[in-house]
């Protein structure tokens, strides 16, 4: 999606235009939110919709390929946060599923809020989402509700925190600063064009 | 005739058979790994036992966890091609390839011809070098030893036509945003020489190729057509193709299972479409066919490989990028048919020099997450021979 931050902007289809995949796949699951930038057929749906929207897709969509989140914050304890400016905060859970035939696939997205991290579970639906599910729990903390056997599939017993989520620091780099870092910084006796920092090394 | 002595014992027996025949087996607890050979990596399974049945086994993951979804949060787009070819090191950069190709796509940038011939050759000779290792260590875990000189042998040439090429064996690093690196600084000899493909690659590789199919045929024969390895995997571990569909079993365990899909033919990552290959599948689904699917899928490799040199374009190894990468804002999910199944990247660039978030899904890990459904009532020594047949590495498991 090139806007994340307007997850109900939905563009409007021109009738000459050919049928999009992604309008398609929203069709099926009865939601007008959806996106085909970059080649990538995403939908959205609303929390309440989740499993309901991933059944009416199974008959077509059988292939269970994998599911993740996204911590959408504007701070950020590792990396760089988005550019542009403020964004809605919330959790993103997405899925992807596609068919074994035509090659053709959707990403099926839902938005909790960072308060309430509480999604029902596709295990009843796909079999294969129950891996995927716990690994979004150790990632992120979102409770599946309904998943037969949620316990950490990554971290260790009684693990603090939830890694992957921006506000979780990257504890080597607290202790020791990436001596890549270096690498990036205009050399001392190496004048930086304008506009156009030096990126050293490779 | 017998004497009261010999009733004696008969009677002894008799009521020690009796016993055997009521004694309950109880249930056991049989851990296996997480340093176990067969397990490629460190991989534990607590699984519950019945006398030689196994009721129900729980794989315990993790020990391999080295957060690199985390770690592209912090490193640059050049710096993460180091790193996630090492997610599956059995076959480094495949892996290397959706992610760039997915960087590529959100920046608007292709690479050039000569360079994505490299990249698909690369990629080919990373899989028949992963199918050999799966055709040596597979049979080696059932007993076997043998095949295993046989295979790394011409493996070893494969490796050393990448070394030529990158500079490294497994961990070539070798792609870059709009290109690969043009191997000035590949194979000790080739460094000053050359920019491009190291002197005498393309015979090489036509020979390296001609030996592959020979030993081929030699695996063919030793592995497949042996006939304890046949008894131990015919029909061990039969995975339906509505189960694999439904965890997201993909690659050669998906087509094993009479399923002929292969995203070399559907997705436009690399020129396939311009090669001429077949999709291989089996009817079965069972450790066998699995074994036989990898087995063709080398051959069908060497076909394209030879068909790339006969075509590969001259021109430039590099298109034009900034010197500073930086993606524009947006997301994309694009994936490769690696030698262990589907291998994906969802990308999402919130705008800077670093990746806001990157969803590694790789093969291995949905390949491995029907192997509880899988070893439901096998026999012990069954569980190496499926858990074999998979194919998976941890590395890829856990990422």
């Amino acid at each position: 999606m090139s806007e994340p931050e307007t997850p109900d902007a939905a563009p409007a289809l021109p009738p000459e235009a050919p049928p999009s995949p992604a309008a398609r796949w929203a069709a099926l699951v009865g939601s007008e939110a959806w996106s085909d930038a970059f080649r990538t057929p995403k939908v959205r749906v609303p929390r309440e919709r989740w499993v309901e929207a991933h059944r009416a897709l199974k008959e077509h969509l059988p292939f269970f390929s994998w599911l993740s989140a996204i911590d959408w914050a504007n701070e950020v304890a590792v990396g760089d946060p988005v550019e542009g400016g403020p964004i809605e905060e919330r959790c993103e859970v997405i899925s992807r599923l596609s068919d074994v035939t035509a090659g053709e696939g959707v990403i099926l997205s839902t938005d909790l809020p960072p308060d309430d991290l509480r999604l029902d579970s596709l295990t009843g639906v796909y079999g294969g989402a129950d891996w995927h599910e716990r690994e979004a729990a150790d990632m992120f903390g979102i409770r599946f509700e309904g998943h037969p056997h949620l316990v950490n599939i990554y971290l260790p017993d009684g693990f603090q925190g939830h890694p992957l989520r921006k506000s979780y620091p990257l504890l080597s780099r607290e202790i020791k600063p990436w001596p890549g870092a270096v690498e990036v910084a205009p050399l001392p006796a190496v004048e930086a064009a304008p506009g156009e920092p030096r990126e050293g090394g490779a | 005739m017998t004497t009261p002595a010999d009733r004696d014992l008969l009677a002894r027996h008799r009521s020690e058979a009796a016993v055997s025949v009521e004694l309950q087996t109880p249930e056991m607890t049989l851990n296996i790994g997480p340093q176990h050979p067969s397990t490629h990596g460190v991989l534990r399974l607590v699984a519950t036992v019945a006398g030689e049945r196994v009721v129900k086994v729980e794989p315990v993951m993790g020990y391999m966890h080295r957060g690199y979804e985390k770690l592209t949060e912090v490193r640059t787009y050049a710096q993460i091609t180091g790193l996630v070819n090492r997610i599956d090191w059995v076959s480094g950069f495949a892996n290397e390839v959706p992610f760039i190709v997915a960087a590529e796509r959100l920046m608007g940038v292709e690479a050039p011809e000569r360079a994505q011939y490299l990249r698909l050759i690369l990629t080919e000779m990373f899989r028949i070098s992963n199918h050999l290792i799966f055709l040596c260590s597979f049979p080696s875990e059932l007993g076997a030893p043998t095949p295993l000189m046989y295979a790394l042998r011409e493996r070893e040439r494969v490796l050393d036509l990448i070394e030529g090429v990158t500079g490294g064996r497994f961990h070539p690093n070798f792609n870059r945003i709009g290109g690969v690196r043009p191997a000035a600084g590949a194979g000790a000899k080739q460094r000053t020489v050359s920019q491009d493909l190291p002197k005498g690659f393309l015979q090489g590789t036509r020979r390296a190729m001609a030996a592959v199919r020979g030993v081929c045929d030699d695996l063919e024969n030793l592995v497949l057509g042996n006939e304890i390895v046949q008894q131990r995997t015919i029909g061990v571990g039969v995975l339906p193709a509505a189960r694999a569909i439904e965890y997201g079993v993909s690659g050669p365990n998906l087509r094993a299972s009479g399923v002929a899909f292969d995203l070399r033919k559907v997705e436009d990552y690399l020129p396939y479409h311009r090669f001429d290959f077949d999709v291989v599948s089996m009817p079965h689904g069972d450790a066998y066919d699995r074994c036989r699917v990898r087995l063709e899928e080398i051959r069908q490799a060497v076909r394209i490989i030879e068909q790339a040199l006969d075509s590969l374009p001259s021109g430039p190894l590099q298109a034009k990028v900034p010197r500073v990468v930086k993606v524009p804002r947006g997301e994309c999910y694009v994936r490769a048919e690696n030698p262990k199944g589907e291998m994906g990247y969802h990308l999402v660039s919130g705008g800077g020099r670093r990746p806001y978030r990157v969803k590694i899904r790789s093969a291995s890990f949905c390949n491995l997450s029907v192997l509880p459904w899988l070893l439901q009532g096998v026999l012990i020594p069954d569980i190496i021979a499926i858990l074999g047949s998979l194919d998976f590495v941890l590395g890829d498991v856990d990422r």
